[in-house]
């Protein structure tokens, strides 16, 4: 059988779909062309396709199968972002919710990908654009900035990690002779990720898990690396010049270059930027942001 | 002549390995004859998930237990999650692999649900293709589960153990006789669990699942959050005169308590392995005075939703 056939059991299933996965519940979902184009040569009521039992009618047992749909799928979506969650208060995050599952439902054998494109939905949805079609407001900014750490977490988090493996040290890196560092390049391991916002997430992100209440913080430009070390992913905060010399890095450029590209940021900042220079890279070497160098 | 079990080994009381429970399985390894793992919180894991698992699977019989295979349903099988269900075979060497009869979505979607399907000829005959195809493809039998339902088909013509018998005969496939969806859907659809039971093929069950539902008056909901009710215990007992004993597992999802107290649900399976007890089941299903008594034993009714979640949260520093 394919998607595309006509047999009885894909036109019940298509219909069943469509009922139990309509945001207006299984009437509306039943009386819906989408449920009805399927089984277009029977009566449209749930009562010719759905038996009742001697306690519940048909549709309320279809309703069952509704309710929990959308429970189960809030219910993750929740878990993936819950500080969104949080700072929008549930039942707010739970219509924003709904609406994304009608736009974007799960094609996945796993529930890991049901919040893929949730960062996107906000910014799709944002409520704040004027007639050109631009944003007004920054908060928006803020939720999809915060959405999109709560889903790089996830992602470091279950991914490829570099536990049991061997990582770049503090000692590998001073091994390397003074006059080999400027062409030497550095390869990050794979759950490594680094991150500009314009919100200050990290603080953000901190205060939640204090138990703070959410208070969406004015814009300030913030950048954080994440990497996961015993299988804990962990945050480590960067200012502006250590970012570009990151960023440098990660694209492949060699170390002198690195530092050459994030010197220029640096500004007034330069002479402690090259002050920290070393007490950056061992902190970064401890934190095991590096699997190797290629000298 | 069919074995019993198809020929597998009674492993013993086993546990649903839950995230919940890693660090104390990690910790304690605790005496658990087995675990089963929820195959899709492991097929992708390249973190915790799969470093808990390799550490469990190297000192317990594992089962491999999914949520996804849509056996049922009329879209093409999905070749990718298949080829990632055996790569994790390959991998930890489960004792077999299980999924449920159900359909999970159609059109390329998901819905995460075990939906129910018509039971007929036509139903009958895709399904048995398709494990033909699975198996083939997995290169080793799959067993079937019988989920908990809160629909039936004005165009099913055959029952449901009817259907289980002969698809697992068709196909050569096993059983997982979920003892507690037997009795949630015996209450739901006006049967009798204990003709079901008795009419299985019971050479061909090779597991049990035991776990609590919740009781919405009306109706029952499998939602996995509670001790198992003593009806599901007598449905056990009956269960293992007929097959003689097989790999038996408790399921806990959600309101999950500690690791010991689920553990020490499962070992009760013990009292029922003795054929006394031949008591008949209460008939006025699911009156409240079938639940009558203090937890445990008693089914909850708090947000009850089917199939409970299988999402494995994320740790943060």
């Amino acid at each position: 059988m394919t998607p595309h056939d006509d047999s009885p059991l894909a036109r019940l299933q298509r219909w069943m779909q469509a009922v139990i996965t309509h945001p207006g519940g299984v009437a509306e979902g039943a009386a819906s062309d989408d449920a009805r184009c399927h089984l277009a040569d029977s009566p449209s009521g749930i009562e010719q396709v759905i038996s009742r039992s001697q306690r519940l009618t048909s549709e309320e047992r279809l309703a069952i199968y509704s309710h929990a749909y959308f429970a189960r799928l809030l219910e993750c979506l929740r878990a993936v972002f819950p500080y969104v969650a949080k700072t929008i208060g549930e039942e707010a995050f739970d219509d924003l919710a709904l609406g994304y599952l009608e736009r974007y439902p799960s094609r996945s054998y796993t529930l890991d990908r049901l919040g893929a494109e949730f960062p996107r939905y906000l910014e799709e949805t944002r409520p704040d654009r004027d007639a050109e079609g631009r944003p007004t407001e920054t908060w928006p900014d803020f939720l999809i900035e915060l959405a999109k750490l709560e889903w790089v977490i996830g992602e470091v988090f279950d991914g490829p990690g570099v536990e049991g493996q061997p990582v770049l040290s503090a000692d590998d890196l001073t091994a390397i002779p003074a006059e080999r560092w400027p062409q030497a390049r550095l390869k990050f391991v794979p759950c490594w990720r680094l991150l500009a916002f314009r919100f200050p997430l990290n603080d953000f992100y901190t205060a939640l898990r204090n138990e703070e209440p959410p208070e969406i913080p004015e814009p300030a430009e913030t950048f954080l690396a994440l990497t996961r070390r015993d299988y804990i992913v962990r945050r480590h905060r960067l200012d502006r010049t250590q970012f570009e010399l990151l960023s440098a890095l990660a694209a492949g450029r060699p170390i002198g270059a690195a530092i050459e590209q994030a010197a220029k940021v640096a500004g007034p900042d330069l002479e402690g930027f090259v002050a920290n220079l070393q007490s950056s890279f061992r902190d970064w070497t401890a934190a095991g942001f590096f699997q190797a160098t290629d000298l | 002549m069919i074995a019993p079990r198809l020929g597998h080994a009674n492993l013993g009381l086993g546990v649903g390995l839950r995230t919940a429970h890693f660090a104390h399985v990690l910790e304690h390894f605790p005496a658990v004859d087995w675990f089963e793992i929820i195959s899709e919180n492991f097929i992708d894991s390249q973190g915790r998930p799969r470093y808990v698992l390799d550490q469990i699977a190297e000192r317990y019989p594992v089962v491999m237990h999914g949520v996804s295979l849509s056996i049922g349903s009329t879209d093409p099988l999905d070749f990718d999650y298949l080829a990632r269900l055996k790569r994790l075979a390959d991998a930890i060497e489960p004792r077999w692999i299980s999924d449920h009869l159900c359909w999970t979505g159609v059109l390329g979607l998901n819905a995460h649900d075990l939906l129910p399907l018509p039971l007929n000829e036509e139903t009958l005959a895709h399904v048995v293709a398709r494990v033909r195809t699975v198996q083939d493809f997995l290169e080793r039998p799959l067993m079937l589960e019988n989920p908990s339902s809160y629909v039936t088909f004005a165009a099913s013509t055959i029952s449901e153990w009817e259907f289980l018998r002969r698809m697992a005969d068709e196909a050569d496939c096993g059983l997982l006789l979920d003892v507690n969806n037997v009795y949630v859907s015996s209450v739901n659809h006006d049967f009798d669990p204990v003709e079901y039971i008795e009419r299985l093929p019971h050479e061909r069950i090779v597991q049990c699942h035991l776990a609590g539902h919740a009781n919405c008056e009306t109706h029952l909901i499998d939602t996995h959050d509670n001790h198992v009710i003593d009806p599901v215990w007598r449905l056990y007992r009956k269960a293992h005169a007929l097959t003689g004993g097989v790999s038996t597992l408790l399921e806990w999802d959600a309101r999950i308590p500690e690791f010991p107290v689920v553990h020490a649900e499962v070992l009760k399976a013990r009292q029922y392995m003795t054929p006394d007890g031949d008591e008949p089941l209460p008939a006025d299903r699911p009156a409240a005075g079938l639940f009558a008594g203090a937890s445990p034993g008693r089914p909850s009714t708090m947000g009850a939703t089917p199939h409970p979640l299988h999402f494995v949260g994320r740790e943060v520093q």
